[in-house]
C-alpha cells in the first residue's frame, strides 16, 4: 500500500506474476484416487484441507475454512448459470480458471480462491462489470447492500479506464405493480430470470438481445405481474430491480433489522422487519427451511403498511360526542368496575382475535375464565381471501391454529363470529370486552350491530369503523412491537423479536389484560410476553414443550463491516436500554 | 442590679481557659484549590491539606472534564475520531490528530506521502510552540508577570493565525487524515511561517529577558517543585517535565517517526528536576521547533499529500461525481469508514507534554473497537503531589504552571 511515490494505481495494476504452475494433478492410475474420508470429498482450499460432502456447491463449502468467493449470478435456490464470471478460481485439474459455482469438486483438488492470479481475475472481471454501470450510487436504492460496492471495494478500488460514453438503455421501466427496472445498472446475472422460472414458477422474465446490447424484459405484451415478483428485487444484486414501494423512501444504511414473522397469511413466513426509529420501511424475507425458503409474497410483503398507519394512539372513553382522551389509570378503573359488576353473567361476552399472538392469547383467555367467568369467547379476526399455488393461504390470520391450542389448553370453547351477531341482535350480549379490532366481515356492518352493545371495551391497533363503537377503546401494539410467538397453519410455532418499542399508551393485549386483572384484585405480576408465556403456555399440551428462549431467532451481525445506523444506531432516542444495536440481517 | 455585676465577674473566663488565650489550633486546614481557580489552568480541584502553610497532602481530583473520549470514538469510523482528538490537549490539538493517525497508519501498514510527512513535522512543531509559548506565558503571569504573558501570547496569536489558514480552524483543527492531509499548503504559507517565527523570536527575547533572570521568578521557581529523577521514572514522567531531571528520552529522537530521523535538532537536557528547569526546557525546545520548522519547511519535497488508494483515503471530487467508481469507493468510505485490519497497535508520537500513546484495537470493521489513549499529563499529574508535599502553599502555583496540566487530555 506504499503510495508515496504519488503515482496513482490506474487501471493498470501491476501485470500478475506468471501463475504459479498449478500443481498437477493427484496421480490416477486407472481411475479416481481412492476417497480419504469416505463417503466425503477431501480437497484443499488456499492450503487448508476442507471435507465436503458430495454434490456441496464450491461457493459455500470453502466458507467453512474461512476463504470467500465473491459471486453475483450463484444463489443457492437457483440453478447455476454461471455468467457473473466473479467466482472464478484456480484449480488443480484446469488449466484454465474456472467458475467456482459450476465446477464439482474432486477428490484432492487443490483450490486457489485469492491467489494472485485469481484476484486479477476478479479485478479485471469488475472493472468490466462497472464499464457501463450509470454514476446511480446516490440515488440508488441499493446503495449500502450493494454487492457492487461491496466487491468493488474489495476486489478493485481503481479508478475508471473507460474512454467515452457509457452504453444508455431504459432508466425506468415498469415491470409490473411492484418492480421497476433501471435496465442501466442490470449486470445480466439472470437470478430474476431463473427465480420467476423455477421458484414462482411463472416465467414472465426473459433475456433479449446478445453481447452488450443484451437485456432483461418482460416477454412481449406481458407483465411482471406474479405475487412472487418482490423476491426478484431481494435476489437481485444490484439496484436493478427495485420494489415500487420502498423506492426512494430510506437509505438501507441508515435501517436496522429485527427478525420477525409475517403476518399476511397463515403460512406465517419469517421475516426482517427493516425499521428506522419507530416506523417500519419494509419487511423482507428471512431464510427458514421449513417454511418459506428464502421467500415471502408480495401481498404479505406490502401487508407492513398497518403497522404504520391510521393506529390507534392514546386511550379514549365515550362514544360519538362524548369521546375524550383519558389516562390509562381511569381507564383501566373505570373498565374494571363495570366488568366487575357484570363478571359471570350472561350479558357479558369476550371476543377474541386469531392476529394476536400466542401470548396475548394466553393472557386474555386466562382473564376471560379466571375474572370474567367467560367459558366460551368468540372469534373475530381478518376475513378470509384468495390463496395460491406456493405460499400464500387463504386463511389472512397468522394465529388461528395457536388460538385453538390454547382454547383447547385453557378450556375455554370457541365459537364463531357469526352467532356474535345473532346474540348481540338478540339482546342476549349487552357488555362486550374485545381483544383486537379485526373483523371477518365488512366492518361497517359489524359497527352497526356494534352500536346496539351497551358497553364495549376494545383492544384495537388500528382505527376502522368498530373502534368508533368502543365505550373504552385502548390502543394495542402490534407484533413488530412486542416478543412473542405465532403458530402458523402446519403447526409450526416460531418466534419473533421486537423492532422498536410502541409510542406512548399503546401496549401489547396481554399488559393490556395484566393491567385489567390487577386493577381486579388478582396477583397477576407478569412484565413481559415471556412471563406470560411461563405462567400459561405449560398449560397448553402443544406449547408446553416449546423452547420460548432458545426458539428466538438470533440477531444476525454481518462479518467484516457492520454500519450502525448513524446518530442512533437502530434504537430510538430515549431508548439506549433497549437491547443491543441492531444490525441488519442476511 | 448589683448581683448581675457580681455575676459577671465572677463568670469572666480565667487566663487558661480565654479564647483569647488558647493555644493554636492544632486541626489542619483542608483548602480547596479549583475547580475554578484562577491559578489552575484546567478545571482541576486540588484538595490540600495544610499545616500553617506547609503542604502535608495534595489531592487533586480529575473529571471535571471527563467526556468519554475512548468510548466516544467506538461508535464513529477512524476519521471522525478526529473532532474527539481536537478536544484532548487543546492547546496542541494537531499534535494529537496527526498522532492518532500515525497509530492508526501503523495499524494498517501504511506509508503515507513524504510531502505529508514534512508537513505533519511542521505543524506539530508549530503547535508545540503553541503550547510552550501558552505555558511559559501562563507561568509569568501567574507568578506575577503579566507583560512576559502578554508577548507569548502575541506569539501564540500568530500561531493561531498560521494554523487556522492551514486548517481552517483556529482551535479545534481536525487536520490530517488516515493516509495522509486533508489539505495541501495554501499559498504563501511558507513565507508567512517564517515571518511568524521571526517575530516569535523576538517576543521569546523580550519572555527570556523578563522572566529568566528576574530575581522574583528565580526566586519562586529555583528549587521548588522538585522531583528526583527515580521518582519521575517512576511516575511515568516523559516530555519536558522529565528532561528536566535530566533523562535524555524524546520520542523523536528515540523512535523517530515521519521525518524526524533528518531534522537537526537538539533535546535540551536539565538536571535539577525543579520548576526552573521545567521553564528552562520549555524556552529551549521553542528554539528547537523554530529551528525544524524552518528546515521542514525549505526540505519540503513536491508531490500527493495523501495516500492515493482508494480504499484508505477519499477518491478526488472529479472521479466521484463523475465515475461509478469513486462514487462507490466515496459512499463506502463515508459511510463505513477505512476497513483497518483486525488487530491491536500501540503508537506514541512525542506531544508537548510528553509521550502521547495510543493503544488501538481494530476489529476489521470501518470503527475502532477500542481507543485508548495514554495521555503525558495524566502521569505527570499524578507525580505532583510529590512535588509538592512538605513545601509552602505558594509552591503549589508555579509547579501546576510548569507540569502544564490540560483537563481536556488528563481527563479524556
Amino acid at each position: 500500500m506504499s503510495e508515496s511515490d504519488g503515482k496513482k494505481p490506474i487501471g493498470d495494476p501491476q501485470p500478475a506474476p506468471p501463475a504459479a504452475k498449478p500443481p498437477p494433478p493427484p496421480p490416477t492410475p486407472g481411475g479416481k484416487p481412492a476417497p480419504k474420508h469416505p463417503g466425503f470429498v477431501t480437497v484443499t482450499v488456499d492450503g487448508k484441507e476442507l471435507v465436503a460432502k458430495p454434490g456441496e456447491n464450491m461457493v459455500d463449502a470453502v466458507k467453512k475454512v474461512g476463504s470467500e468467493i465473491p459471486y453475483y449470478c450463484y444463489h443457492h435456490r437457483l440453478s447455476i448459470a454461471a455468467n457473473c464470471r466473479m467466482c472464478l478460481v484456480e484449480v488443480s485439474n484446469s488449466a484454465k480458471l474456472v467458475p467456482a459455482c459450476q465446477t464439482p469438486m474432486a477428490e484432492g483438488m487443490v483450490i486457489h480462491t485469492n491467489n494472485a492470479r485469481v484476484q486479477e481475475s476478479q479485478r479485471a472481471v469488475l472493472e468490466m462489470i462497472l464499464l457501463n454501470h450509470p454514476v446511480d450510487c446516490s440515488i440508488c436504492d441499493q446503495a449500502g447492500e450493494c454487492k457492487l460496492q461491496d466487491y468493488y471495494q474489495v476486489h478493485d478500488y481503481r479508478s475508471s479506464r473507460l474512454e467515452g460514453e457509457k452504453v444508455l438503455r431504459s432508466k425506468r421501466k415498469v415491470l409490473g405493480p411492484t418492480v421497476v427496472l433501471d435496465q442501466e445498472r442490470c449486470i445480466q446475472c439472470t437470478r430474476c430470470v431463473r427465480f420467476m422460472a423455477e421458484v414462482a414458477r411463472e416465467p414472465q422474465l426473459g433475456m433479449f438481445g446478445r453481447g452488450s446490447a443484451e437485456y432483461i424484459d418482460t416477454f412481449p405484451g406481458k407483465q411482471l405481474d406474479s405475487n412472487y415478483s418482490g423476491n426478484t428485487v431481494d435476489i437481485c444484486p444490484v439496484g436493478a430491480l427495485l420494489n415500487r414501494d420502498f423506492r426512494f423512501r430510506a437509505r438501507s444504511w441508515f435501517l436496522s433489522a429485527a427478525p420477525s414473522v409475517c403476518t399476511g397469511c397463515s403460512r406465517g413466513c419469517s421475516t426482517y422487519v427493516d425499521f428506522m426509529g419507530q416506523d417500519t420501511y419494509r419487511y423482507r424475507p428471512r431464510e427458514n427451511e421449513q417454511i418459506n425458503k428464502s421467500w415471502m409474497c408480495d401481498q404479505g410483503r406490502l401487508s407492513y403498511k398497518y403497522v404504520n398507519q391510521h393506529r390507534v394512539a392514546a386511550v379514549l372513553l365515550g362514544r360519538g360526542e362524548d369521546r375524550r382522551e383519558a389516562t390509562v389509570p381511569e381507564a383501566l378503573k373505570l373498565v374494571a368496575e363495570q366488568f366487575k359488576a357484570l363478571a359471570g353473567t350472561e350479558g357479558l361476552a369476550v371476543l377474541v382475535s386469531p392476529v394476536a399472538s400466542n401470548e396475548d392469547l394466553l393472557a386474555a383467555l386466562a382473564f376471560a375464565r379466571d375474572a370474567l367467568g367467560v367459558r366460551s369467547v368468540y372469534v373475530s379476526g381478518r376475513p378470509e381471501g384468495a390463496g395460491d399455488h406456493f405460499l400464500m393461504t387463504p386463511d389472512k390470520n397468522p394465529n388461528r391454529r395457536g388460538l385453538e391450542w390454547i382454547a383447547r389448553g385453557l378450556e375455554v370453547a370457541l365459537k364463531p363470529f357469526s352467532e356474535l351477531g345473532q346474540s348481540i341482535n338478540a339482546g342476549k350480549v349487552k357488555a362486550l370486552y374485545a381483544v383486537g379490532g379485526e373483523v371477518p366481515v365488512d366492518p361497517s356492518l359489524v359497527a352497526h350491530g356494534f352500536a346496539r352493545l351497551e358497553y364495549l371495551v376494545l383492544q384495537a391497533s388500528n382505527e376502522s369503523a368498530i373502534t368508533a363503537q368502543a365505550h373504552v377503546l385502548l390502543p394495542s401494539a402490534v407484533h413488530i412491537e412486542d416478543e412473542g410467538s405465532f403458530t402458523n397453519l402446519d403447526g409450526i410455532t416460531q418466534r419473533f423479536r421486537r423492532a422498536y418499542p410502541a409510542r406512548a399508551d399503546v401496549k401489547p393485549h396481554w399488559a393490556w389484560v395484566v393491567a385489567l386483572a390487577q386493577e381486579f384484585g388478582f396477583p397477576w405480576m407478569q412484565a413481559s410476553a415471556r412471563d406470560v408465556f411461563r405462567e400459561w403456555g405449560p398449560r397448553v399440551a402443544e406449547l408446553a414443550s416449546f423452547d420460548w428462549d432458545g426458539a428466538a431467532p438470533p440477531l444476525k451481525v454481518t462479518r467484516g463491516i457492520n454500519p450502525l445506523a448513524t446518530g442512533a444506531d437502530g434504537r430510538p432516542p430515549g431508548y439506549r436500554e433497549f437491547g443491543p444495536p441492531r444490525v441488519r440481517g442476511i | 442590679m448589683a448581683n448581675a455585676d457580681e455575676r459577671e465577674i465572677e463568670e469572666l473566663p480565667t487566663d487558661e481557659d480565654s479564647e483569647l488565650e488558647a493555644h493554636l489550633q492544632t486541626k489542619r486546614m483542608v483548602l480547596n484549590m479549583g475547580p475554578s481557580h484562577p491559578a489552575t489552568h484546567g478545571t482541576v480541584r486540588l484538595r490540600v491539606e495544610l499545616e500553617g502553610e506547609t503542604i502535608v497532602h495534595v489531592d487533586p481530583e480529575i473529571g471535571f472534564l471527563h467526556r468519554g473520549f475512548q468510548k466516544s470514538c467506538e461508535n464513529v469510523t477512524w476519521n471522525q475520531c478526529l473532532p474527539y482528538t481536537d478536544r484532548l490537549n487543546y492547546v496542541s490539538a494537531i499534535m494529537n490528530n496527526l498522532g492518532f493517525l500515525n497509530a492508526v497508519e501503523k495499524l494498517v501498514g501504511l506509508e503515507i506521502p513524504e510531502r505529508a510527512q514534512y508537513i505533519r513535522v511542521a505543524a506539530s512543531e508549530l503547535h508545540r510552540m503553541h503550547d510552550h509559548l501558552t505555558c511559559v506565558g501562563a507561568i509569568g503571569l501567574e507568578l506575577g508577570g503579566f507583560s512576559a504573558f502578554l508577548y507569548a501570547i502575541e506569539g501564540r496569536e500568530l500561531i493561531m493565525d498560521r494554523v487556522g489558514e492551514l486548517t481552517g480552524a483556529r482551535l479545534t483543527t481536525t487536520f490530517g487524515r488516515v493516509g495522509g492531509l486533508n489539505r495541501d499548503l495554501p499559498d504563501g504559507w511558507i513565507d508567512r511561517v517564517n515571518r511568524t517565527l521571526d517575530k516569535i523570536h523576538e517576543l521569546l527575547g523580550e519572555v527570556d529577558g523578563l522572566l529568566t533572570n528576574n530575581r522574583i521568578f528565580v526566586d519562586r521557581t529555583r528549587g521548588t517543585g522538585v522531583i528526583t529523577a527515580q521518582d519521575a521514572l517512576d511516575f511515568g514522567f516523559t516530555g519536558p517535565c522529565l528532561r528536566a531531571n535530566g533523562i535524555n528520552y524524546d520520542v523523536r529522537k528515540a523512535h523517530p517517526y515521519w521525518v524526524y530521523d533528518r531534522m537537526d535538532f537538539d533535546v535540551p537536557i536539565g538536571q535539577n528536576g525543579d520548576n526552573y528547569d521545567r521553564y528552562l526546557m520549555r524556552m529551549e525546545e521553542l528554539k528547537q521547533s523554530e529551528k525544524i520548522i524552518r528546515q521542514s519547511l525549505r526540505e519540503l519535497p513536491a508531490g500527493p499529500v495523501i495516500v492515493d488508494d482508494w480504499r484508505i483515503a477519499l477518491p478526488p471530487k472529479a472521479e466521484v461525481y463523475g465515475t461509478i467508481e469513486g462514487v462507490i469507493s466515496h459512499f463506502k468510505l463515508v459511510m463505513e469508514g477505512v476497513p483497518v485490519p483486525p488487530g491491536e497497535v500501540y503508537d506514541c508520537t512525542e506531544s508537548a507534554n510528553g509521550e502521547l500513546g495510543w493503544y488501538l484495537v481494530s476489529d476489521g470493521s470501518g470503527r475502532p473497537y477500542k481507543v485508548h489513549v495514554r495521555a503525558p499529563g495524566f502521569a505527570i499529574l499524578s507525580g505532583m503531589p510529590r512535588m509538592v508535599e512538605g513545601r509552602m502553599l505558594a509552591d503549589v502555583i508555579p509547579t501546576f504552571d510548569t507540569i502544564n496540566m490540560i483537563g481536556g487530555e488528563v481527563e479524556q
